[in-house]
């Protein structure tokens, strides 16, 4: 790579430039780039669609043991879903911290 | 070794968005890739050293006196250096287009995008004519929505105004978007069909030297 020629330019174009208006007087307001507040990144589709995907999944039961369930998930202050859950991990499923995370006060 | 500058007098018409563009698909493809921002906003400045995840060396420089030796020592190690300047004409913007192998003017498909890319235009022509060469010149249509009635019609006029435009379109994306925030330029999906056709016909146009050009 080497040194291109401009040494022209600057002479070439004085004329036409002294009829536009400079930036320079801004100089002195302008604040440094880096100072600037930056709005919080959003993660990449790549990023998103490496995640795995939460899919539905439906249970029976006797109703009188939804119920249980529900009285028993009230009293621990968490979903149903977190609570079984939460139970299931006791057995030694591989349950993350975020997925007990109760979506219902994420959508309120 | 190849100097592309970005110019239109019209606020908002893609520029930094193409100079982003450029800078991180070159880089991405392992070129030395430089790039002097001239606008007063400093977005282009920001976005590489913030968010940008590509090798990019950028200067802020506003100062019209310094603009041209600034480029004469970035191209001495890239091998292309792009000029994003600000959305209105100025002294900088005249130097800017002077040490330029090919000229990018962004446009949007609204009337004030044609008004100051035809402005535009007639500028590099007048540079072109006192440096006595000719500069290439570009209108690149950003934020395209094909299909739609406005985007015909803004072909149509800047047919009708004898500007020379790109073949490549750059779409409204959501994935051009997302690039400010991410940093990641766009290389699969209909965004990275886009930006490798875009830099193909940049390439065709003498903006990447022969010796670098990609193998896309």
């Amino acid at each position: 790579m080497g040194k291109k020629d401009l040494a022209s330019v600057t002479t070439d174009l004085s004329a036409l430039a002294s009829m536009m208006p400079t930036q320079r007087p801004a100089l002195a307001v302008a604040p440094p780039p880096a100072s600037t507040p930056r709005p919080t990144p959003i993660r990449a589709q790549e990023e998103l669609a490496r995640e795995e995907q939460a899919i539905q999944f439906s249970l029976s039961m006797r109703k009188e043991l939804r119920k249980q369930l529900a009285r028993l998930a009230s009293e621990a202050d968490m979903t149903m879903r977190a609570f079984v859950l939460n139970a299931l991990k006791e057995k030694g499923l591989s349950v993350r911290e975020d997925d007990l995370i109760d979506l219902r006060k994420e959508r309120r | 070794m190849s100097i592309i500058t970005i110019a239109t007098s019209k606020g908002g018409a893609g520029k930094t968005t193409i100079a982003r563009l450029i800078l991180g698909r070159l880089a991405l493809d392992g070129l030395p890739v430089a790039a002097v921002d001239a606008d007063l906003n400093h977005t282009l400045t920001d976005w590489v050293r913030a968010a940008s995840k590509h090798p990019i060396t950028i200067e802020h420089e506003l100062d019209e006196t310094r603009i041209v030796p600034l480029v004469e020592s970035l191209h001495e190690k890239h091998d292309v250096v792009v000029i994003d300047t600000a959305g209105a004409a100025t002294q900088a913007t005249i130097f800017a287009i002077g040490c330029a192998d090919l000229v990018l003017v962004p446009c949007q498909t609204s009337s004030a995008d044609i008004v100051e890319a035809i402005k535009t235009m007639n500028l590099i022509k007048s540079a072109s004519l006192m440096m006595k060469r000719s500069v290439t010149a570009r209108v690149v249509l950003t934020g395209y929505q094909p299909n739609t009635n406005i985007s015909t019609h803004v072909e149509g006029e800047i047919a009708k105004a004898n500007l020379p435009l790109m073949r490549a379109r750059l779409n409204r994306l959501v994935a051009f978007q997302e690039m400010s925030f991410t940093g990641i330029v766009p290389t699969t999906g209909i965004a990275g069909v886009q930006c490798a056709n875009f830099i193909d016909e940049i390439a065709s146009l003498g903006g990447i030297p022969a010796a670098s050009k990609l193998a896309s």
